[in-house]
């Protein structure tokens, strides 16, 4: 079925243009509110979250479980209208529920200030002075909750098809223009990503079943669903509470295996082929079993590689072409999906990594690295984001532009990116390492022996201050200490960073 | 003892540098689990061996430095740390740590009736502030976390926030990581006082980070962040203004780091295998025992003073006591923290052990 996402702030013309354009097209209208007042009748306490992500508390750990069961009620309500009926979303974050869904037409509909403020002197009956401060106020509201729940910026164009402003169009010939425009191929429905809204909905479901249950409620967990393959991480202190997760699981229609890690975070793997024999993959591995991490697989399939006609549209987050007035193919056929991998060594990898124990899912993203960047979701979190082989087809240019791919993943998850060649050398204890250790060690020993050697020399000359030094004299003491200090700690920081990597134990 | 050691500084036996070497590593388990520095512990427990206060204070600003500064790197790679808000508050924070460097100063050389208590006004003055702002801490986490069991809001109050933000002190300046508008005098009057205790205490994170969070309304990790990246600059122009006054031991520095950046890795780690509330409770026990542990040792200082008639022969109880309970929390926090991180180890090696695979019945 096909969706469109309106994003609107509060009292602009988001929710009448919605209903307008439903009256057109037919498609049936879930306003937030709905959301909400469902989410809230189901047990999630709504309005508590909010208070705490507009009042700018942290988020404990119990609130975060509510936002990630909030997020998860959103998906999972909107998906299973989605798998019914045509839906217009308007809300705040409609566009951002649904990731990696391509056909979804997601629009901004702003309104100008003034607008906006008669309209809310009109309908609260306050003075302008007061409707602005009021719509300050509730935008500022509503930009935390987006930043909060799905470290999002609202007013980011890249995240819009379109954005709509009532000041230069109608929302009559907004909303005619939206029922044209979502005619267009690239926002039908096809086979794969109605095989992408299943998997979201999967998903989505079984973070819910996990929340409700008291036997799991407490549970942090992480959950990918690939073709019904449900993978779910959880961290070590739960491993208890954890236990329960299969039996919780059991009556999640859809799921056809499912892999419970164990992992104090997450490393995302990404390159355009995987080989589990390939030194620099047992590298990563390594890693990952020092850190308790889950390793996430993205193959990047090259730009020009077309989809296969089963996975046109599923987590496809660029322009790539598809059969242009058909929209994309409607043909079930390879409903598991997996054929597209073959080649590609993501089963083999993936089926490597559950036998280790580190699973942490597999997906891949079509269009080249430029949809890889899109298609990412910055509320993540990894502690690591290694990048194997990738533009291999671009020749010489190809190390200049994983540099420059490796600098641009880095803007987006403020975390390590490193490529796999460097792993080795970067977070694991080899010659190079132990070399650094011994040198580390010998400077470490030297410097203690110089002071303790010497100690009364050196504690004279530190404390000419307190003893009528001259200026230069305690000037000179004071850059002395000022300038050792930070060699001392990097020496001693430096050995016993690599000690621990050698007993692994990092 | 003749010469500059036994007179200002320790004299410095086997005994007393494991002992160093120790606190090093326990407040270094502590600093990394609870996310602020070890100086809490660290301070008096150096006090405790007979080191006098402001050396105490200003050999462990001077690890300070360091230390944030290998750390502050780790955050500003997650994108924890904003410059520009530390840039502000640091301009005020060099005036608090020269105010208390002054400070210290002044009374590291006020002797006592007794003529022996060479130092004692000064490390009488660090007990006094250190006991008063560390209850304060330690009650305010524990009730928060009462609170947060018994009521609906979890988090810290914003009420603060508020109540400032209503007050409109322009100029207000935006601060695009932490992304909040701060009025830019709240800024210079919480850096003064962050750097007021670190120069005094040498623990200007338990100001800092609160300040962040419950006035400047700052998302706790980037308090974390920012404030690590203040405290080394903070600790840098601490300990120039220490060594400046021939204050710094640069033994006991040494020796704080061969204990502290190895329990700092330990530390971080628990707080990946235990459960917040844990954490926040281990942590609160932990500061209010060391809170108990120089209120004990007060009296020996007023005695030294000549404040009180107390035999002096008592002094050396009341050190034993307060050492004994700085140790007993110190070591007791860190098994704990040891204790969740070997079990969560095991339990990963039980497991390779947690993988669970399941085929479900709705499979086909």
């Amino acid at each position: 079925m096909q969706i469109i996402c309106i994003s609107r702030g509060s009292h602009g013309y988001g929710s009448e243009l919605a209903e307008k354009l439903s009256k057109i097209v037919g498609f049936s209208t879930i306003s937030r509110e709905q959301i909400t007042d469902k989410a809230t009748e189901y047990g999630i306490p709504v309005g508590k979250l909010e208070m705490q992500i507009v009042g700018r508390r942290p988020l404990s750990e119990e609130m975060s479980i509510l936002a990630d069961m909030y997020k998860a009620f959103s998906t999972a309500y909107t998906c299973e209208r989605a798998l019914k009926e045509n839906i217009i979303y308007h809300g705040r974050t409609g566009h951002l529920t649904l990731p990696g869904l391509t056909n979804v037409l997601r629009i901004r509909a702003i309104a100008e200030q003034e607008y906006r403020i008669k309209l809310v002197m009109e309908r609260l009956n306050i003075t302008r002075e007061k409707a602005k401060d009021f719509i300050f106020h509730i935008d500022e509201d509503i930009r935390k909750w987006a930043n909060a729940l799905y470290n999002s910026d609202l007013n980011d164009p890249s995240k819009y098809d379109l954005i709509l402003n009532a000041a230069n169009l109608s929302t009559e010939n907004a909303a005619r223009a939206l029922a044209s425009f979502v005619q267009l191929p690239e926002f039908q429905e096809t086979a794969a990503t109605n095989q992408a809204l299943k998997d979201l909905l999967l998903s989505a479901n079984c973070r819910l079943a996990i929340g409700s249950d008291d036997r799991s409620r407490g549970v942090k967990v992480g959950i990918q669903a690939d073709k019904g393959n449900v993978s779910v991480t959880y961290m070590p202190r739960q491993f208890e509470e954890a236990k329960a997760i299969p039996d919780v699981l059991k009556s999640i229609e859809g799921i056809k295996t499912l892999v419970c890690t164990v992992a104090t975070t997450n490393v995302l793997y990404m390159a355009e082929k995987f080989d589990p024999a390939d030194e620099r993959f047992l590298s990563l591995t390594e890693i990952a079993k020092k850190w308790n991490a889950a390793v996430e697989i993205v193959r990047i399939a090259d730009e020009n590689e077309e989809p296969p006609v089963s996975l046109l549209g599923a987590q496809l987050s660029t322009a790539t072409s598809t059969n242009g007035e058909t929209g994309g193919i409607l043909d079930d056929s390879d409903s598991e999906g997996s054929g597209n991998e073959q080649g590609f060594g993501v089963t083999e990898t993936v089926d490597q990594l559950i036998q280790i124990g580190l699973a942490g899912g597999s997906r891949t993203i079509y269009g080249g690295p430029d949809a890889l960047l899109r298609s990412l979701s910055k509320t993540e979190q990894y502690s690591l984001v290694a990048v194997g082989d990738v533009f291999s087809m671009k020749g010489a240019a190809a190390q200049r532009m994983k540099r420059e791919m490796l600098s641009k993943l880095k803007d987006k998850f403020r975390v390590p990116v490193i490529g796999t060649e460097d792993l080795k050398a970067r977070y694991l204890f080899g010659p190079k390492q132990l070399f650094s250790m011994i040198g580390f060690a010998v400077l470490f020993a030297l410097i203690y022996l110089a002071v303790f050697s010497f100690q009364e020399p050196i504690l004279t000359f530190v404390s000419k201050g307190h003893f009528e030094g001259t200026l230069f004299e305690k000037t000179i003491a004071a850059l002395g200490v000022l300038v050792s200090i930070p060699i001392v700690a990097f020496s001693i920081g430096g050995f016993y960073g690599n000690f621990l990597k050698m007993l692994k134990v990092e | 003892m003749p010469g500059i050691l036994g007179e200002m500084f320790v004299q410095m036996t086997v005994p007393i540098a494991l002992q160093i070497i120790l606190l090093g590593f326990i407040g270094g388990i502590l600093s990394g689990f609870i996310g602020s520095g070890g100086a809490f512990f660290m301070t008096p427990g150096m006090m405790n061996l007979g080191i006098m206060g402001p050396v105490a204070v200003a050999s462990n600003i001077t690890h300070k430095f360091g230390k944030a500064m290998v750390g502050s790197k780790k955050h500003g790679e997650m994108g924890n740390v904003d410059k520009k808000l530390a840039f502000f508050m640091l301009f005020t924070a060099f005036v608090g740590i020269r105010i208390a460097v002054e400070v210290m100063k002044a009374l590291f050389n006020v002797q006592g009736s007794h003529g022996e208590g060479g130092g004692a006004a000064a490390d009488l003055y660090i007990s006094i502030i250190f006991a008063v702002i560390l209850l304060f801490v330690a009650i305010s986490m524990l009730a928060d976390l009462i609170k947060s069991k018994s009521s609906e809001e979890t988090g810290p109050s914003t009420r603060i926030v508020e109540f400032i933000s209503k007050l409109k002190l322009h100029p207000l300046i935006y601060f695009p990581v932490a992304d909040v508008y701060v009025s830019l005098w709240v800024i210079l009057i919480c850096g003064l006082a962050t750097g007021y205790l670190a120069g005094t205490i040498g623990v200007g994170g338990f100001i800092g980070v609160p300040a962040m969070i419950y006035v400047f309304g700052v998302p706790a990790a980037v308090a974390a962040g920012s404030e690590l990246y203040l405290a080394m600059w903070m600790g840098a122009w601490g300990a120039l203004n220490y060594a400046f006054e021939g204050m710094v031991d640069i033994r006991c520095t040494l020796l704080l780091y061969g204990g502290s950046l190895l329990g700092i890795y330990i530390g971080a780690y628990g707080t990946k295998v235990v459960k917040e509330s844990v954490i926040r409770l281990t942590t609160g026990l932990i500061i209010l025992l060391c809170v108990l542990s120089r209120i004990v040792a007060i009296p020996a200082y007023l005695q030294m003073l000549g404040y009180t008639d107390m035999d002096a022969s008592y002094n050396e109880y009341f050190n034993l006591a307060s050492k004994s309970l700085l140790f007993v929390s110190g070591i007791s926090g860190a098994l704990i923290i040891m204790f969740f991180v070997q079990k969560a180890y095991f339990q990963r090696q039980k497991l390779e052990a947690s993988l669970s695979l399941a085929e479900t019945p709705s499979s086909t």
